[in-house]
């Protein structure tokens, strides 16, 4: 999913969630900030094709996938707050919803999988979820002012 | 032409070590597993002692233990008998002696339980990846003598919080280096990922059988 959706359904959380200070930081962190491992791969990207669109292009990282929970839910314990755990499960949830190919457990698995809804062509996907979260965020902002 | 066994390299300290390296092997005929052994061994009664609130003496067989350690590695790389089965037996009685000590520290009243189970935690993660990406950045047993220094409290902090950090940024450099298999496999951006996940496999030992 692009940053936008994931801003939307993480502010969405959020408001829900009356989340402030520290506890809004970790959402936003943990709800969009994880996508930050897309510059790791940056350097990837140009040394193979420049500055060359390539859709398709394999920018995830164990950062947002599945098997960050082995040391997300630890420093959730540390913490002593669910956010991270909640707010990465929504992030990888949305991202298992578009079709691209992802390695949920790597390095401990190589299975690879394109995650749900795949009939569903994504930018569909992408333009109902953003449209619903955005009127949601919209609702609940009027509704508190 | 057969494929010969890495070399493991002599570390400084082996060159420093080196006549109680020798002494050890040639003189007392002892082997890197029964030091190994011994290093943990030694770990128990540390354990012991801290639990029962004599610290001191406690870290003072720890450090027995890690020197003892530290001679396993030295006696093998001088006298060529590093095995992989000696490295794990090595990497898991570590972490063996690491929870007995740990635990230790619980027992004492001189941490609370859930710290010492989230830094076992933290370093048991990093060991599952650390021999794969090459990374650890060594912040465990060796740091409770700054307890000495600081809380003990803080120390077990600094434990969780580099260890979990080792164990993340091992995450990325394997990612980084599964990156750059599909980089050099080309083809089909779509099927990248899959096609060099069973290039994997079938280079893995597990991936052949």
């Amino acid at each position: 999913m692009t940053i936008v959706t994931h801003i939307l359904a993480t502010t969405l959380g959020v408001q829900i969630g009356g989340l402030h200070g520290g506890d809004a930081v970790l959402a936003y962190a943990f709800g969009v900030g994880v996508d930050a491992d897309h510059a790791l791969k940056a350097p990837f990207y140009l040394r193979t094709g420049g500055f060359k669109k390539r859709i398709g292009y394999y920018w995830r990282s164990s950062l947002q996938e599945p098997v960050a929970f082995l040391w997300v839910v630890p420093l959730a314990v540390a913490l002593r707050t669910v956010v991270p755990i909640v707010f990465l499960a929504v992030h990888i949830a949305m991202d298992y919803s578009v079709r691209y190919e992802k390695m949920p457990f790597y390095p401990y698995s190589t299975w690879v999988t394109r995650g749900w809804l795949v009939s569903i062509p994504d930018g569909v996907k992408e333009a109902v979820l953003a449209t619903v979260l955005l009127c949601l965020n919209v609702l609940l902002f009027l509704r508190r002012s | 032409m057969p494929e010969r066994p890495p070399v493991p390299q002599k570390k400084l300290g082996d060159r420093i070590l080196r006549a109680p390296i020798r002494a050890l092997h040639l003189g007392l005929g002892a082997t890197p597993r029964q030091l190994t052994w011994a290093a943990f061994a030694v770990s128990v009664p540390a354990a012991a002692l801290i639990a029962g609130h004599r610290l001191a003496w406690g870290l003072a067989l720890m450090a027995l233990g890690q020197v003892l350690d530290g001679l396993d590695g030295g006696v093998a790389r001088e006298f060529g008998l590093s095995s992989a089965e000696g490295r794990d037996l090595d990497t898991r009685l570590d972490r063996a002696a690491e929870t007995l000590v740990f635990l230790a520290f619980a027992l004492a009243g001189i941490v609370s339980w859930m710290l010492v189970l989230l830094a076992l935690a933290a370093i048991y993660l990093l060991t599952t990846v650390s021999d794969r990406s090459g990374f650890d950045p060594g912040c465990k047993r060796v740091v409770l003598y700054l307890g000495l220094l600081v809380p003990y409290r803080w120390v077990f902090i600094a434990i969780f919080a580099v260890n979990l950090a080792g164990y993340v940024a091992g995450l990325l450099i394997m990612d980084c280096r599964f990156q750059v298999r599909m980089d050099a496999l080309g083809g089909d951006l779509d099927t990248v990922a899959s096609r060099a996940a069973r290039l994997e496999r079938a280079e893995t030992p597990a991936g052949r059988a």
